[in-house]
């Protein structure tokens, strides 16, 4: 992980390689976004691994980093500003922007299970639960039209917060594989749960009102330009505001004190208890925010697609969260972006292959576990100062 | 990679996905190309019937392209919707979103097309349901965009009721899925049972991927019904059919239209399915003139699975929403405006005629018993005969 | 509630405790001699039911119609099959992994489930639907008053508890089983002591594998169906149930297994409303066990080291 750090000259760093990098992944995720026919999807994907060799080949990923560490707020801006532009790119084809705003709450759904996996190393296999959590009181609330959608997300958070309290007894008491199945076993009840009363739709699923801002009903198209934009369009702005608002919390988390003690809460329980921290309260404090935010995540989720069910809520789609941690590299916010577009972009893509999906997908991430464990993008050390790599 | 590239291959035809192959055939390329859709369970527990009605559809499409008098040529994109509901929304919003989609024939699952319904009216995309039976598909909305080939649970479980009271059997145990597919089922056979003098003595809902009944099974038992009416699809009642026997469970077997597959042949072995009963709309392809016709060119087309309680729906569906497109041209309003207006329309499954919810009216149901292997229409059966006899007959 | 009652579901809760427990020692053995969790096992359990079912089919065609000859060798051969599958899953997968997070491992492994599942579902022929087991077991019963006990039951019962009673000896009998504790115990000085490290592992993966299919022919057994989804809700119960008694303890395997299926039966029987919720009763003391007992009913003996 430090390798870098320690290779890169402390001088400040230039625009070019993180504005270019911006650049390149905004075009070629329209490209992605769009591209039917298989053969495209295919070329694109090729794509991607000859420049991802080519860059290692050429030394570049150590470029683009201290680039971007040099300028990180600008840099950050130009991904939203890049984000931006591909959406107005797409923005009157309906299928594109769904995906892409999927894509958008599944990275602020890893956003959340990184703080329990990457920094406090808790493991949470329940992750669709608590979005589920999220989606299903956006369908509750959605029936009462006086509630402002803006709290009704919130209240997703709240919901999805206070489920996670009816676990924190055994999840602090309990570790690693332990603490493992009191998380498997929460998902497969809620689930269960779910299907079998009959106050919350059953197996059946509920509808979920559309999203309403003043004045503007989430699921009519504006008109700009003369031009009707698809109504996913607003979702897709709303998650980008989202995923904005989030991913700077989660960086000035780790960045705080109450990060530094995740950190130690990970790496080594009892050296930290030995240091004053309290163990038990960082894990309640990591395993609550991050069950707040995938409630915030499903809770748009749901108003978006418009339609639950417990089947979304599955065991496996918890599996899919964590390995969207996992494949983009535990701790790492950008990589959980790349994972989740991987996730959702891929089967979704790869449809010609249409039964044969879930079997390639699931090897695909054995062979990223046996061949690259840190993810695709792994975890930098700290950066306090911009320009300054590693802490130094 | 220029955007050029992109440009001309969005332009390009979106190549089908089919099994079967569809003859592109030299003249037919003069023809401007409409796309359609079909969805259904194409994987999972039910997939035989899924496929079964996939391959109908192509069967349409493949002849009507055959055919030098159609003005269009048209493309088939079969989607999965794996009887699950929010896997059925993606899809439903997938096919939905995509404009040059002019309109579909979708779900054999009930839950799944309740949750879709509400996508299609958005998105103002004309679907014709080739499947599922549950009233409020149709019934329990007024989107002009959804039509229904098939007939809904209510006849269904009112020929089922009766046929069944006649029989002389008095009280039943229902176990039920907890989709609206099994509670609808479970609430209009209660409803009309009680209306034929029938009891039932004991309900159970239970999850559609459950394994283990024996809980259930035994407080029937206790219970000893006469007859165990099961409403789900077919994976759960060969569970049901099979554990009745472990538990020694002597009842009669009655199903629903969802276990009309040959599937449930091959899960639980013609012995245990002997005397199994169950109930379809329609009359049995085979009896009808156009069923014959199907019947036949589906044999010629070669496809690896069969067609199934459903696929003459489907293909009478297919063959609907092609006609509405040869009259009316490829576009979704249009297709909505005609699908409204039709009455007495020819079809495989005889005539179709939509009401003001765009339901089509079939009345005749004809009740099926799983003989050696195979479902046989009651009538024609060795126990209408008297030759063989259900539990509890004299 | 009457006593035929009673003793109907007594049956069917040891029934199912005797499967929970085949399975959930899988998982705790794995878990002794490797420190991780092999959450592939429900899939290969399935994988071998399968194998199993194939070879039926093969001794169908081949004229072999004996019923007790051919259990015999479907077991075996199911049996041998997975057990080779154990042990390369352990070489090739888990073992690259030894010095990699637990959790990868754990996801690696979930991975390798969906993969299995997958392939069992697109490549067997006609995989996605559910199969006829054929009954092998003489279905002969009697009525003891509203409790019909079937012989094949019982032998289903009795052949389980005594493949985990046979277990039990080969693990505390054994020269391997002798290995096998040490290793479990402590790799390095088990290593140092001359054991054949890699041996072991492979031995124990088969061993646990092999007990699955077991398992699994006795689901196929029980329930005359299979299906390419069974591995999963078995795998998770197992993996509780080995977790709920105490990983790395076969007696709290067995413990959780039972304990399980009590709740199941329990949970089906006299919880009022529906029966439907015996797998949330069941999955919530679950948890509250973890509460009580964070790891497990008969805890592994470590101690933290300071």
């Amino acid at each position: 992980m430090s390798d870098i750090a320690i290779d890169a000259p402390a001088r400040p760093k230039g625009l070019l390689p993180g504005a270019a990098t911006i650049l390149a992944v905004s075009v070629y995720g329209w490209a992605l976004l769009t591209a039917e026919e298989d053969w495209q999807v295919i070329g694109l994907l090729v794509l991607a691994a000859a420049v991802g060799l080519v860059g290692k080949l050429a030394g570049l990923g150590p470029k683009v980093l201290a680039s971007w560490s040099s300028n990180e707020a600008t840099m950050n801006g130009g991904a939203v500003l890049g984000l931006l532009a591909v959406i107005f790119a797409l923005s009157t084809q309906h299928f594109p922007l769904l995906m892409l705003t999927t894509t958008l709450l599944y990275f602020i759904a890893s956003l959340g299970l990184n703080i329990q996996f990457g920094y406090t190393g808790m493991v949470n296999f329940a992750g669709a639960a608590f979005f589920g959590a999220g989606a299903y009181t956006a369908a509750v609330l959605g029936g009462y039209a006086w509630i402002p959608p803006l709290l009704t997300i919130l209240a997703g958070g709240v919901v999805a917060m206070v489920l996670s309290l009816l676990l924190v007894y055994p999840i602090v008491r309990t570790t690693g594989h332990y603490a493992a199945v009191v998380t498997i076993a929460f998902g497969v009840l809620f689930k269960t749960f779910l299907e079998v009363n009959e106050i919350l739709g059953g197996p059946q699923g509920l509808m979920v009102e559309s999203m309403k801002l003043p004045g503007w009903d989430f699921n009519n198209g504006p008109v700009l330009f003369g031009v009707e934009m698809s109504f996913y369009l607003n979702y897709a702005l709303f998650a980008t505001a989202l995923v904005a608002l989030i991913f700077c919390l989660v960086r000035r988390l780790e960045r705080s004190w109450l990060g530094l003690h995740m950190d130690a809460v990970r790496l080594d329980e009892t050296a930290a208890a030995c240091f004053g921290i309290s163990v038990h309260r960082t894990k309640i404090l990591a395993f609550l925010s991050g069950n707040f935010i995938l409630g915030i995540a499903g809770a748009l989720y749901g108003m978006m697609i418009s339609f639950i069910a417990p089947a979304s809520f599955t065991f496996s789609d918890s599996l899919l969260m964590v390995s969207i941690v996992l494949l983009g590299g535990m701790g790492s916010p950008w990589g959980g972006a790349l994972a989740a577009a991987i996730v959702v972009l891929l089967p979704e893509k790869l449809q010609v292959l249409q039964e044969y999906r879930f079997l390639l997908f699931s090897v695909l991430v054995m062979l990223v576990l046996l061949f690259r464990p840190d993810g695709l993008l792994p975890r930098q050390i700290r950066n306090y100062f911009p320009g300054r790599e590693g802490g130094k | 990679m220029t955007s050029g590239t992109f440009h001309s291959a969005r332009l390009a035809v979106l190549t089908a996905v089919t099994a079967a192959g569809l003859a592109l055939g030299g003249p037919a390329m003069a023809k401007d190309t409409v796309e359609l859709g079909f969805v259904g369970p194409l994987t999972g527990g039910v997939s035989a019937i899924g496929v079964g009605g996939r391959n109908s559809a192509e069967l349409a499409v493949k002849l009507r392209n055959a055919d030098p008098k159609s003005k269009y040529h048209y493309e088939l994109q079969a989607l999965d919707d794996e009887c699950k509901p929010n896997v059925g929304v993606q899809v439903a919003t997938k096919l939905a979103a995509n404009r040059k989609v002019a309109g579909i024939v979708s779900h054999y699952c009930s839950a799944v097309a309740m949750g879709t319904v509400d996508i299609y009216h958005r998105f103002g995309l004309p679907a014709t349901v080739w499947g599922a039976v549950l009233p409020d598909i149709t019934y329990g909305n007024d989107y002009a965009e959804i039509t229904r080939v098939n007939g809904t649970m209510i006849n269904q479980n009112e020929v089922a009721a009766k046929f069944m009271a006649d029989r002389g059997y008095k009280t039943w145990a229902v176990i039920h899925d907890t989709t609206d597919y099994g509670k609808g089922h479970d609430k209009y056979f209660t409803k009309f049972l009680e209306a034929d003098g029938g009891k039932i003595v004991g309900d159970f809902g239970v999850t559609s991927d459950q394994q283990d009944f024996t809980a259930e099974l035994t407080q029937i038992k206790q219970l000893n019904p006469d007859v165990v009416y099961f409403a789900g699809l077919t994976p759960l009642g060969i569970r049901v059919r099979q554990q009745m026997d472990k538990l020694g469970l002597k009842a009669v077997f009655q199903g629903v239209s969802g276990i009309k597959s040959d599937s449930f042949f091959d899960g639980i072995g013609p012995d245990l399915a002997e005397g199994t009963l169950t109930f379809l709309e329609g009359a049995p392809a085979e009896k009808l003139p156009g069923g014959a016709y199907f019947l036949k060119e589906y044999q010629k087309a070669g496809f690896d699975s069969a067609a199934e309680a459903y696929g003459p729906f489907a293909f009478a569906a297919m063959n609907l929403l092609m006609d509405a497109v040869e009259t009316v041209g490829p576009d979704r309003k249009k297709i909505v405006k005609y699908m409204g207006t039709v009455k007495d329309h020819d079809s495989i499954t005889g005539p179709i005629t939509f009401d003001e919810h765009g339901q089509n009216t079939v009345a005749l149901i004809t009740p099926y018993v799983a003989q050696d292997g195979k479902w046989v229409v009651w009538a024609d059966s060795e126990y209408a005969s008297g030759k063989r006899k259900l539990p509890g007959q004299n | 509630m009457d006593l035929g009652l009673i003793a109907q579901y007594l049956a069917n809760g040891i029934m199912l405790g005797t499967m929970y427990a085949l399975v959930a020692v899988g998982f705790t053995l794995f878990f002794g001699v490797l420190d991780v969790i092999k959450f592939s096992h429900g899939d290969v359990l399935m994988l071998g039911t399968f194998a199993g079912f194939t070879v039926w089919l093969g001794l169908q065609a081949a004229g072999i119609v004996n019923p007790w000859l051919q259990l015999v060798i479907i077991l075996i051969a199911s049996m041998a099959f997975t057990a080779a599958i154990g042990a390369m899953i352990a070489k090739w997968l888990v073992l690259p992994l030894k010095k990699a997070p637990p959790l990868n491992t754990l996801l690696l492994t979930l991975m390798l489930g969906t993969a299995i599942r997958e392939a069992v579902r697109l490549f067997y022929p006609n995989g996605s639907n559910p199969k006829a087991f054929p009954a092998l077991l003489p279905s002969a019963s009697i009525d003891l008053g509203g409790f019909l006990l079937r012989a094949d039951s019982v032998i289903l019962v009795a052949a389980g508890l005594s493949l985990i009673a046979g277990l039990n000896l080969v693990l505390n009998r054994t020269r391997l089983g002798l290995a096998i504790r040490a290793v479990a115990q402590d790799e390095e000085t088990a290593r140092t002591m001359g054991i054949n490290y890699m041996l072991v592992v492979l031995a124990t993966f088969a061993i646990g594998s092999g007990v699955a299919a077991f398992a699994g022919i006795m689901n196929g057994l029980y329930y005359s169906e299979i299906n390419f989804g069974m591995g999963l809700l078995l795998g998770l119960i197992g993996f509780s149930a080995a977790i709920v008694g105490g990983l790395g303890n076969l007696y709290g395997a067995i413990l959780g297994g039972f304990i399980f299926a009590g709740l199941q039966v329990v949970g089906a029987a006299l919880l009022p409303f529906a029966s439907a919720y015996k797998d949330v009763f069941a999955f919530a003391v679950v948890i509250a066990i973890m509460a009580w007992k964070p790891t497990g009913l008969i805890p592994e003996r470590t101690s933290d080291r300071v």
